[in-house]
């Protein structure tokens, strides 16, 4: 087992490292931080920008793979993911962030997929009935509302519900309050303000899970084995939940590693409409302000968190599944 | 063959026989497809939405007096009213105006990816899997690794310096967004490629490339004609979501993305900003999607989800 783990974490973080730096070269090629300086007064000559640029290994008089090589070796030994056009370490704006999306991402994934499931375990074992159909119409239809308008739903709502139903835990705006002090009130504080954001990206996620675990099972709910472990005297939902759950759950575990980029790319979107500091609203700023080094840490946070899903979704698959073995 | 089967009519027959006979001879292909997608209710309803705006995108604008770049300084952000149906937003557009020239582009947008989307996938999807071997290794190692490397940071990244013309998103959005496409086509004819009719034209000296285009894409017509669909809604939601932060399209053009970007911050002053842009993004995506399910009953003889009633 835990081979097996070492050899498949090996390869995605082999991944990770191609990804990164396949994004250090298009950061370079697409994002020119000369351009932060054009509007400056007085007016800086080239020379003048390339200096200012120079101690930031960002100057494009250095050979781009002069430059990249520089990057690579800081990362590598030291960690250090460089600094933005301005100076600021990318590695301080970075590890606060990463904790606020990481939380944000890991909860909402855990959430759709336990809601996901269980809804379509639920559906399909009632195929045609009321709970499958209207649960099945709301489903397409969040499945076509894009992430913006499902989180300015969800901020219209819940103003509506502030105003109206007297409710004040209802956040819209940031990932914790100003002056809370002490341990509690600062945890409870960060998860009241974590329940919409939360809500939206699950809301985005579940439909996924809903819909896919529910043809995934109605297929195995009529297969012979199904019928055989009722024959020996299991009832229906016994047979489902130990027999044709387990065979129909293989492959929702290895789609939910393919799901975490969708997931991170709700949650740019998330974090802006609700104003958290998260990394995705990062790397909407480090794009508009040509930040190369910020915009290819907030990548790398990305490859890292999609290997993390994808490692659990393989440890998931060798619990699950009888064909692969691992030792 | 059974020998009561619809054969042409004859002298001999009876007039009520030969009319039933002919009623069942001229049912094409097409009819017979037409037919089976009638039988889907929400596919029907999905193409009357999809009619209806399309035919709002394209002559909407002949309504209004106003263009979506006029600014009317006498009515800003002004509600819904006899003068600006849809409102006007901070700037005194007409929101209307903006609305049918948004969804213009978004529409254009979506179907020049989605098809071309297509073309590349169909290629790329059925090449691995006829020419097998290290192609297919290749192309599936490259196209996994699309799939996991956040594409939507790449898009981002890309289309902030090449963007603000539409022209340019639709290459961008195409360039990333064949992948998954390609990979169910790829695993769709991997068995294409055993089939005797392929084999029969192999051992007939058919070059590869001609039997790619002449056996075995044609046999992938309804799944490509159903993911054609699925990725016009998938190409709507992506560019709302790039434009929406700024890196699509962007002003003075206008998308359903940078109106639902302009009125995200006023959603309780001044919701028709909003409401607007977003019900016509809903209706878009949501018909498309009803659309594809309907084409899917009607196109594929395997799907079991129309027979069984035509229920969903």
């Amino acid at each position: 087992m835990v081979r097996y783990v070492t050899r498949k974490a090996l390869g995605w973080l082999s991944m990770i490292v191609v990804a990164t730096n396949a994004t250090y070269f298009l950061a370079s090629w697409f994002l020119d931080p000369r351009s932060n300086f054009k509007e400056l007064r007085p007016v800086r000559s080239e020379a003048q920008i390339d200096r200012a640029l120079a101690p930031y290994n960002l100057d494009p008089g250095v050979p781009l793979v002069h430059r990249w090589w520089d990057w690579l070796t800081s990362v590598a030994l030291r960690f250090d993911w460089g600094k933005s056009p301005t100076g600021v370490s990318v590695n301080g704006e970075v590890g606060y962030r990463a904790l606020v999306s990481a939380e944000l991402v890991v909860i909402a994934t855990v959430l759709s997929v336990v809601l996901g499931v269980a809804l379509g375990v639920y559906t399909a074992a009632r195929q045609y009935g009321w709970a499958d159909r209207v649960s099945q119409a709301v489903s397409i239809v969040v499945f076509n509302i894009p992430a913006s308008v499902a989180a300015l739903a969800v901020v219209f709502v819940a103003i509506w519900l502030n105003q109206h139903a007297g409710l004040h835990f209802l956040y819209v705006a940031g990932e914790n309050s100003p002056g809370v002090e002490g341990l509690l009130p600062t945890i409870g504080d960060r998860l009241l303000h974590l329940i919409l954001p939360t809500l939206t990206l699950t809301l985005m996620g579940y439909v996924g899970y809903h819909l896919t675990q529910r043809s995934l099972l109605l297929d195995t709910l009529h297969a012979d084995f199904v019928r055989t472990a009722q024959a020996t005297g299991l009832t229906r939902s016994q047979a489902i939940r130990r027999h044709a759950l387990r065979a129909a759950l293989i492959p929702t575990a290895a789609s939910v590693a393919f799901s975490v980029p969708a997931v991170f790319t709700g949650a740019v979107i998330t974090e802006t409409i609700f104003g958290w500091n998260g990394m995705g609203r990062y790397f909407i700023q480090t794009i508009s302000k040509n930040d190369v080094h910020g915009a290819v840490a907030t990548a790398a946070f990305a490859a890292a968190l999609t290997a993390i899903g994808a490692i659990l979704a393989d440890i998931a698959t060798v619990f699950l599944d009888p064909r692969v073995r691992v030792s | 063959m059974t020998t009561d089967a619809p054969a042409r009519p004859t002298a001999e027959q009876t007039p009520e026989a030969a009319a039933t006979a002919r009623k069942y001879s001229n049912l094409g292909l097409g009819r017979l497809y037409l037919r089976r997608f009638q039988r889907n209710r929400l596919g029907v309803v999905g193409v009357v939405i999809f009619v209806l705006l399309v035919l709002f995108a394209a002559f909407g604008g002949r309504f209004t007096s106003y263009a979506y770049t006029d600014a009317d300084f006498t009515a800003l952000t002004q509600p819904p009213s006899s003068l600006h149906w849809f409102g006007t937003n901070q700037g005194g557009n007409d929101i209307y105006a903006c609305a049918v020239h948004g969804l213009q582009r978004s529409l254009v947008i979506a179907v020049s990816v989605s098809a071309l989307t297509i073309v590349l996938a169909a290629i790329i999807g059925t090449g691995a899997a006829y020419f097998g071997g290290r192609v297919e290794r290749v192309t599936l190692a490259v196209i996994h690794f699309l799939l996991i490397v956040p594409s939507f940071l790449i898009l981002a990244l890309v289309s902030h310096r090449l963007a603000g013309d539409w022209r340019v998103l639709i290459i961008v959005l195409t360039v990333f967004g064949w992948m998954s496409t390609a990979r169910v086509i790829w695993s769709v004819s991997t068995s294409l490629r055993e089939r005797d009719y392929v084999k029969a034209a192999e051992f007939m000296g058919v070059g590869p490339l001609r039997i790619i285009f002449r056996h075995i894409i044609p046999n992938l017509g309804s799944l490509l004609i159903v993911n054609l669909t699925l990725g016009v809604v998938a190409t709507v939601l992506s560019e709302t979501a790039l434009s929406f932060l700024g890196f699509g399209v962007q002003t003075p053009d206008v998308s359903l993305g940078t109106m639902l970007a302009d009125g995200a911050s006023t959603v309780t002053s001044a919701p028709w900003l909003f409401a607007f842009p977003a019900g016509l993004v809903v209706l878009l995506t949501v018909s498309m999607t009803f659309i594809g399910d309907g084409l899917r009953d009607a196109l594929d003889p395997t799907s079991v989800t129309g027979s069984a009633g035509g229920r969903r």
